[in-house]
């Protein structure tokens, strides 16, 4: 049987490998570059490491601490700009007046970013108007301000009463109602 | 026999003892009786305060949990004492007559409680029986979580503006001598009222300029616009920048932290603005164009007060990001007017959404917390005087003598 050209290729190959080197040689650069590699940071990931520790933050601290689990809790983050106390806490909901309340037919209005899609939504902060104030615990009762406005840009204040066109202008709670995706 | 015996021994024990109880009586007040004087009875009276001196203060309980029930209370910051109070019910505002002769509360009410006829009340009271002078019906008045600048008061006390917003941005003008609105003044598209001189008040405006009213001696007014001065989409400046009404001077606040200068009139003229954070060593804070910037900023409700005699600027400054213009302070700097200089940075022992200062030479700062204490400070050094604790429920603002 003829003996292929590979064949003769690779023994005349690792012949003059092992006559040229000894195990201890290769053992020794081996452990040479181990020893000399993290001298030379070649890789994207250790760059990234040696960048500054805290990276410019993206996010107001409403939105840093903002969850989406807890509706009643000032920190959920459809509350980033709302004033005053929370009708889930008053036998409503986020988008529920209590019973024997009203919705105002208009409200203000806020920008709040969903941290489980990271996308932001437009925000009606409807009032819900005709009992006097509810008194929740006062963790019911929020002042976030999340691109919140002074009264002289009042379709951005929280600070107004906005029971306007209800049988009463009194206040009870507010709520906060999803009504499109932002941007 | 034996029972006779037994009833005759109890007889003598109970005279014994009877003779005894009176004479250990006798003992016991015999002497005294004859030093101490009856009780006199007594008539109910009323108090009437004595004038008041510069640390008898008003001060403006939102009650926001039953906010129905809202009050303004009579303090006096020596003592710590609450003097009296007068109601405010529901978002109400007030102003003190600038010579002290009376104050006003704007207040709302409703005929069945929560429903009803709805009444917007003007009232008027004695300072010192706290008996009201005057109480009449408004043509209305904006339904807002109270700010400062909702009310004010002319330089001379003859004009009360109160603030309205529906159906239109106007202001309703009280004449104090007639007891009566004499005129309602739209200013469209602007909001808030700073007072200048006798007759005149600027309100700003939505695009950043100042709508500045005045009116004539039979009250017609004449209204003037100032450009904008500033971006409300980029910086806006506070509700509750302090003026010294008397001379029309405000220092609009910027949610930043810049320092517009500006005096008030017909044509309104508005200072190069220069920044609080600056004045302190550090760099200018930003605005929305870089929001998340963590850095010193103003915040709170009556977030600033101003003490004129020496042109010291008190504000509550937080760290945070933009927008957290409602955070409250977790320290008080002071900084001097003139200079453009920051003369002390106060660490608050507890967040306080309100400062007020007293203008006198013994000034006294006020602060409050989230328990609704009341604390004042030495207007010299910011060291504690004292903490009138519990003093309300949501202490909002206040209005201090010759402010």
């Amino acid at each position: 049987m003829p003996v292929s050209f590979l064949d003769t290729l690779g023994e005349a190959v690792t012949r003059r490998l092992a006559a040229r080197s000894s195990r201890r040689g290769v053992l020794g650069r081996v452990g040479a570059a181990i020893a000399v590699a993290p001298a030379f940071p070649l890789l994207p990931v250790r760059r990234a490491d040696a960048a500054p520790a805290t990276p410019a933050p993206t996010l107001t601290d409403f939105e840093r601490r903002a969850q989406s689990t807890d509706p009643t809790k000032c920190n959920y983050w459809r509350h980033c700009a709302i004033d005053g106390v929370l009708c889930g806490c008053c036998g409503g909901g986020i988008h529920t007046c209590p019973p024997g309340t009203e919705p105002s037919p208009v409200s203000w209005i806020g920008t709040c970013r969903n941290p489980d899609d990271g996308r932001s939504y437009v925000i009606a902060y409807r009032d819900c108007c005709g009992r006097n104030i509810c008194a929740a615990p006062k963790s019911c009762g929020c002042n976030t301000a999340d691109r919140e406005m002074p009264i002289y840009r009042p379709q951005a204040s929280n600070d107004i009463i906005w029971c306007f066109g209800t049988a009463s202008t009194a206040y009870h709670c507010s709520t906060a109602a999803i009504i499109g995706q932002a941007g | 026999m034996l029972a006779d015996r037994r009833s005759r021994v109890a007889r003598r024990i109970s005279r014994s003892l009877a003779v005894a109880s009176v004479l250990t009586a006798i003992a016991a007040h015999g002497p005294a009786h004859a030093a101490e004087p009856i009780l006199q009875t007594e008539e109910s009276d009323i108090v009437t305060l004595p004038p008041g001196g510069p640390h008898r203060v008003l001060v403006e309980d939102g009650v926001y949990r039953h906010s129905k029930d809202g009050r303004v209370y009579v303090v006096d910051l020596d003592t710590g004492r609450l003097l009296g109070m007068v109601q405010a019910a529901y978002n109400a505002n007030m102003v003190a007559d600038p010579a002290g002769k009376a104050f006003y509360v704007a207040e709302t009410t409703w005929e069945r409680g929560n429903r009803g006829k709805r009444h917007d009340i003007l009232a008027a009271y004695d300072p010192r029986t706290l008996e009201q002078v005057a109480d009449i019906d408004l043509p209305g008045r904006a339904l807002i979580t109270p700010k400062k600048p909702d009310m004010a008061i002319g330089a001379d006390g003859h004009y009360v503006y109160v603030y309205d917003s529906s159906p239109t941005n106007a202001v309703h003008v009280y004449d104090t001598g007639l007891k009566s609105v004499v005129r309602t003044v739209d200013v469209p598209g602007c909001g808030l009222i700073f007072p200048w001189g006798n007759a005149g008040f600027s309100s700003i405006c939505g695009d950043g300029s100042l709508a500045n009213v005045q009116m004539d001696a039979k009250g017609a007014p004449t209204l003037t616009r100032t450009p904008p001065f500033f971006v409300p989409d980029r910086d806006p400046v506070f509700e509750h920048s302090p003026e010294v009404a008397a001379s029309g001077h405000v220092w609009f606040i910027s949610y930043s932290g810049l320092i517009y200068e500006t005096t008030l009139g017909a044509q309104s003229s508005v200072a190069k603005p220069w920044s609080i954070q600056e004045a302190a060593g550090l760099k200018a804070a930003s605005d929305t164009r870089a929001p998340f910037e963590v850095t010193w900023r103003p915040g709170g409700w009556q977030l600033a007060a101003l003490r004129a005699r020496d042109s010291h600027l008190f504000v509550l400054m937080h760290k945070g990001t933009f927008w957290t213009h409602k955070d409250a302070g977790s320290e008080l700097w002071e900084l001097d007017l003139k200079t453009h200089r920051l003369v002390r940075r106060i660490p608050l022992a507890a967040r306080s959404m309100m400062v007020g200062v007293t203008q006198d030479a013994q000034s006294r700062i006020m602060l409050t917390d989230e328990a609704g204490d009341l604390m004042v400070l030495d207007g010299a050094d910011g060291k504690p005087v004292r903490k009138i604790g519990a003093l309300g429920d949501a202490l909002i603002f206040t209005a201090a003598p010759g402010e």
